[in-house]
């Protein structure tokens, strides 16, 4: 026996459409605004969680702009425990026009990739493998101006091997102004979603020995160490900073996660900024359905009244308007991960370099339903409640 | 003729603006099975509140109000709505009928109530609607209907489920001379040939004319001059 009209849901609805697209249409900007936030958030910690167990970071303990000396790298391999280490010197260039900037990290053109062999796989051309990583790091060793770039990066440049590269830099300045120039030997493919997939390595060698004949040795951002393993990082790490603790440059020394993390930091407290606009907007939109289903309400109780003479119970009114509201949010909530989903794709190439590990992870999907269908019951509740607890003849009376 | 409705000693009373207000006093009356009565008297004498009390709406302070030998104080809240459902049907002054809806979805409204299937209660409804004779516009909305057509469509939806009784609240109220007649017409047809008990109140002294028995209330007491 059926006890609710289901199909004065749709009705009504219906007959407020203009009021019920609007209450569809901002809750899903709100969730599709959450999905986007809370990527961003959950893509930064990622970034940090992916970090290698077995790297530690050295650079100054003053702060990131402060060099370290060349003569440091000897030093650092002679840690017990310290497997290998690269500089890894921030360039700060651009390709042609300042909008084309990328990363372009100088490093150590016969250890780093070996290092990094986890983090990403290097192709001649097209084709990955062995055989062609294996003359890709031949020809990065045999060319003092070679480079090699993210797959995507050549590919949004149309670059292919043997191209010379222009770029025009911001910090490493030569005396007679005239740009770098870099030949490319191969590309590489992220193997990890947090590594930029936009980045340019090249010998720091070339960075030094360009310029050392004007400015003097080049220093060194900082230090990439990949530790023994099962030797413990803590330990290296103290054995690092000790090392220099009476300088020239005193060390901070740090887990490549901790060093991602306060990387992470220095944009502010994004995860709490980000936050912070997510959950008001939320909030502001749970105010603005609620509200307008408590309009809905009011406007139903003399249909609440006209239902309970005909028999029906009073608790009928919050069964109907949870299902409208539970109907609008779930309209909504579902438009909005929808225009998530579409959309990441778009934002995954927009922030590439800034985070190219940008994904919409299921738990904030899951998270947004939720979210949704909350609002719609908390919408739906309060004011069937209210049109439900009127007396059948106050309710008639109603207008 | 066996009575079907019974007050006793029925009172009641409201609170407006902080005061107490008098509307039924001790109020016994009994009306008879199948038997048209109308109730008439001035603004505030209690005629509503008695129709709200036997259609099991409202509830006395004190008496007691009993249809077919049930005394309607007893019952809950949802036991009330479940025989609202099965034995009364109302007809309001101003249609009360829901303006999204259509005219068959209007008369088909109560059927929900009831365990029958969804083709039986299509044909009760095209049933009740064929009885008041609108069945050719079964699929208009209230607002494509004039107003002796909307209450013709709520005495339908009133007599949809074959209640035994039938509460009218100043049905022609908001009607014209013509379009109250045909509803004053239908709702004798329905007292005559299908046997329903009405209780009617009514301002219009050519509404009361209709009815078998004629109750006049002041004050929330009762002067029964009716004939009959």
């Amino acid at each position: 026996m059926s006890r609710t009209p289901w199909f004065l849901v749709r009705r009504n609805l219906g007959e407020h459409w203009f009021r019920s697209l609007l209450t569809v249409g901002s809750l899903a900007a709100a969730v599709f605004l959450f999905c986007m936030l809370r990527s961003v958030i959950t893509s930064l910690e990622s970034t940090v969680e992916e970090a290698s167990a077995d790297r530690v970071i050295v650079q100054s303990s003053v702060s990131l702009f402060v060099s370290l000396p060349q003569d440091y790298q000897a030093k650092i391999a002679a840690v017990p425990g310290v497997e290998e280490v690269s500089k890894f010197n921030w360039f700060g260039g651009y390709f042609r026009e300042p909008k084309n900037m990328f990363a372009q990290f100088a490093i150590d053109h016969v250890i780093f990739f070996k290092m990094y062999d986890s983090d990403m796989e290097l192709m001649a051309g097209h084709d990955a493998g062995p055989e062609t990583a294996a003359a890709v790091i031949q020809a990065f060793k045999a060319d003092r101006r070679a480079a090699i770039v993210g797959a995507d990066l050549a590919k949004e440049f149309d670059w292919k091997v043997g191209d010379t590269v222009p770029i025009i830099p911001t910090i490493y300045r030569k005396q007679d102004g005239s740009e770098w120039e870099f030949n490319i030997v191969g590309f590489y493919q992220p193997k990890r979603s947090s590594v930029d997939r936009r980045t340019m390595f090249f010998r720091f060698d070339y960075l030094d020995e360009t310029l050392r004949p004007e400015q003097g040795p080049v220093d060194v951002g900082t230090f990439s160490v990949n530790t023994q393993p099962g030797y413990p990082a803590s330990q290296v790490i103290s054995d690092i900073d000790a090392l220099f603790v009476n300088g020239p440059q005193s060390t901070k020394t740090s887990t490549e996660a901790a060093f991602q993390a306060t990387f992470v930091s220095m944009m502010g407290n994004l995860p709490f900024f980000f936050g912070t606009i997510g959950g008001a907007v939320l909030i502001a939109v749970l105010f603005s359905v609620i509200n307008t289903m408590y309009i809905a309400g009011r406007q139903r109780v003399h249909d609440a009244g006209i239902l309970q003479a005909l028999g029906y119970r009073g608790t009928v009114m919050v069964r109907l308007l949870l299902a409208e509201a539970l109907l609008l949010t779930i309209l909504g909530g579902g438009l909005g991960i929808g225009l998530s989903v579409l959309a990441a794709v778009g934002a995954k190439a927009v922030l590439a370099s800034f985070l190219p590990n940008f994904v919409i992870m299921p738990d904030t999907l899951m998270w947004a339903a939720v979210i949704s269908l909350g609002i719609g019951v908390l919408a739906g509740i309060g004011p069937g409640w209210m049109a439900s607890r009127y007396e059948p003849t106050a309710a008639l009376r109603s207008s | 003729m066996t009575s079907l409705i019974e007050l006793q000693g029925v009172s009641k009373e409201y609170t407006r603006g902080g005061e107490q207000l008098v509307v039924l006093d001790q109020l016994n009356l009994s009306i008879d099975e199948k038997s048209f009565v109308a109730m008439m008297g001035p603004s505030g004498s209690g005629k509503t509140t008695i129709l709200n009390l036997v259609g099991g709406l409202d509830k006395p302070d004190k008496g007691v109000v009993s249809v077919d030998g049930l005394n309607l104080a007893q019952l809950g809240t949802g036991e009330l709505a479940k025989w609202r459902a099965l034995h009364v049907g109302f007809v309001f002054q101003s249609f009360n009928l829901m303006p999204v809806l259509t005219a068959y979805e209007n008369v088909a409204l109560p059927l929900l109530l009831t365990p029958l299937a969804r083709k039986k209660r299509r044909e009760h409804a095209e049933y009740a609607l064929e009885v008041v004779g609108l069945k050719d516009r079964m699929d208009h909305r209230p607002g494509q209907l004039s107003g002796g057509q909307e209450q013709r469509v709520a005495i339908a939806r009133a007599i949809v489920t074959d209640p035994a009784l039938i509460v009218a609240d100043e049905p022609t109220g908001d009607l014209d001379r013509e379009n109250a007649d045909e509803v004053l017409d239908l709702l004798t047809r329905l007292n005559q040939e299908l046997g329903k008990t009405i209780l009617m109140v009514t301002h219009d002294p050519a509404a009361a004319k209709v009815a078998s028995r004629t109750l006049h209330l002041d004050k929330g007491a009762l002067a029964d001059r009716g004939a009959a």
